[in-house]
């Protein structure tokens, strides 16, 4: 660590640089981690409610729905339906207005209507499967979040490839500036280089302090990217707070059994982000360290 | 013990630095290279460090053949060799503990053994208290004796002195001679030199260059050129 400090101390602007840009990378690379894992956190979300509500005119039997559904099932079509009675419907009501004795004194099952919710094999299938509903006797009302999925899916896709060819070329620069001012630093070392290597030190021994050196810079690159990007979040919270409303725990790329939850984001993820960003800045520190040594030390 | 079999170096600008040089260096042997500049006494030195490859013949170092196309491990090679150069080659960022230890670090030794060391080997070229002091407080005696410290030191059993008293007055040089003495029979050294008075006084064997050849190769010899 020692001969770390010292290189910086030797090379200020040099290291500077080199700390400057894997700082602007990291904390582009956790921006767009964030928003891509929250994104589509909130597409699977959506994609677990149902995406096709057909509710029905309080007077229809049940027998009736239920032949709707059979005949659902038969198309192929679905991969789930789910039927809701009027008394199940009542006690939904129930348990969403529980602490208001009002409303529920004034509702009962008769005004409720019953529905079915159906679960489409394939996204492009909802269309068909809601207009077959809007066709049959006795139907209120049919609901169907095409739109809201099919707008997620474009974004995420979107900004995932935004994010990639933005990361990438971010990363190159990095790598780029990295053996520029690493190069320099082995310049600034070539007595020294030479000497060792007529003593018989091994490459790996001549490469290690500019390695330290990368994962060094990834480390405290990585923590203030960190640092940055959370304060930040943090301030802006309560407006992100009010704007997703009743949405809450999204798991990361549906890994709830490991605790792991984009929104509101909880201590594992927030750690998860800390430890990929320091890991991901020494990785690009070694990479950029160890191809300036490839070219000078031979 | 070194060999060279026929050994030639030519640079790509049609120069022949060594021509079919053959000679043999028993195990803990003293030779002086002499000869005038562009002889070829550097470039031996070189190849024996594998600083430089050879056009053709072959070079031992005792079985290993080091111009084999086989032969990879150069770190071994020279972590067997102390180099002491004209001009040190004393790091000036580094104090004289460190650059002496240099030797030792990138052998991997523990800083408990490499302290006893240098201790020991300052003791022996004459400067156990300059440990802590940076080259720039130094005279050039002093250096070229803390580069000889960081040549011998870590059992390296073959010494190659490239002109080692060319930037030293007559009473320095001799100095440094009596270290050379206190190590001979220990290790194998090959001292090249212009000095005619160290040579003509020490009388060990002499191999005399010219042009690239081996001219003469004096068991007792003098600088005979």
């Amino acid at each position: 660590m020692s001969d770390v400090m010292k290189s910086i101390r030797r090379t200020p602007y040099q290291s500077f640089a080199s700390f400057l840009i894997l700082l602007f990378t990291l904390f582009m690379a956790l921006f767009f981690f964030s928003i891509t894992s929250y994104l589509n956190g909130v597409l699977s979300y959506f994609e677990t409610k149902p995406q096709v509500t057909a509710y029905f005119q309080t007077n229809v039997k049940e027998g009736d729905i239920m032949n709707v559904k059979k005949e659902l099932e038969s198309s192929g079509k679905t991969k789930d339906i789910r039927y809701t009675s009027k008394n199940d419907a009542l006690k939904i009501y129930h348990d969403l207005n529980k602490n208001n004795p009002l409303l529920l004194e004034m509702v009962s099952s008769d005004i409720l209507p019953a529905s079915l919710e159906v679960f489409a094999k394939q996204p492009e299938q909802l269309s068909s499967i809601a207009n077959y509903l809007k066709k049959q006797p006795g139907i209120d009302e049919v609901v169907y979040q095409q739109n809201v999925v099919d707008n997620l899916l474009k974004l995420t896709t979107t900004i995932r490839r935004v994010s990639l060819l933005v990361v990438g070329v971010i990363l190159f620069i990095a790598i780029i500036v990295l053996m520029t001012t690493t190069a320099f630093k082995i310049a600034l070392k070539k007595d020294e280089i030479e000497l060792l290597q007529l003593l018989g030190a091994s490459n790996f021994y001549i490469r290690k302090p500019f390695l330290t050196e990368g994962i060094f810079f990834g480390w405290i690159s990585g923590s203030t990217a960190f640092l940055i990007f959370y304060a930040i979040f943090f301030y802006f919270y309560p407006f992100l707070k009010s704007y997703m409303g009743t949405i809450t725990d999204i798991p990361l790329f549906g890994l709830a059994q490991y605790n792991l939850y984009v929104w509101p984001p909880n201590a594992p993820f927030i750690l998860l982000t800390y430890i990929l960003t320091v890991l991901f800045g020494m990785l690009i520190g070694i990479i950029g360290n160890y191809l300036a040594t490839s070219k000078y030390i031979k | 013990m070194i060999k060279f079999e026929n050994v030639s170096v030519r640079f790509g600008s049609g120069i022949t630095a060594l021509n079919t040089v053959s000679f043999e260096i028993d195990t803990n042997d003293f030779v002086f290279l002499v000869g005038p500049s562009g002889a070829g006494k550097t470039t031996i030195l070189k190849l024996i460090l594998k600083q430089l490859e050879a056009a053709q013949g072959t070079i031992l170092v005792d079985d290993l053949n080091i111009t084999s196309n086989r032969f990879h491990d150069i770190e071994t090679l020279r972590r067997r060799i102390g180099v002491i150069f004209q001009d040190f080659k004393i790091l000036p960022d580094k104090n004289i503990f460190e650059n002496i230890a240099l030797s030792l670090k990138i052998q991997h030794i523990s800083n408990a053994e490499i302290r006893n060391n240098v201790e020991e080997v300052l003791h022996l070229v004459g400067l156990p208290n300059k440990t802590l002091l940076f080259p720039s407080q130094l005279s050039a005696g002093e250096l070229q004796r803390i580069a000889i410290a960081r040549a011998i030191i870590g059992n390296r059993d073959i010494i190659l002195a490239d002109e080692p008293t060319g930037n030293l007055d007559p009473k320095t040089s001799w100095e440094i001679m009596k270290i050379f003495k206190k190590l001979e029979k220990k290790k194998t050294i090959v001292f090249a030199t212009h000095n005619t008075d160290i040579v003509n006084s020490m009388r060990r064997r002499v191999f005399v260059m010219k042009d690239g050849h081996l001219v003469k190769d004096s068991k007792k010899g003098g600088y005979d050129i």
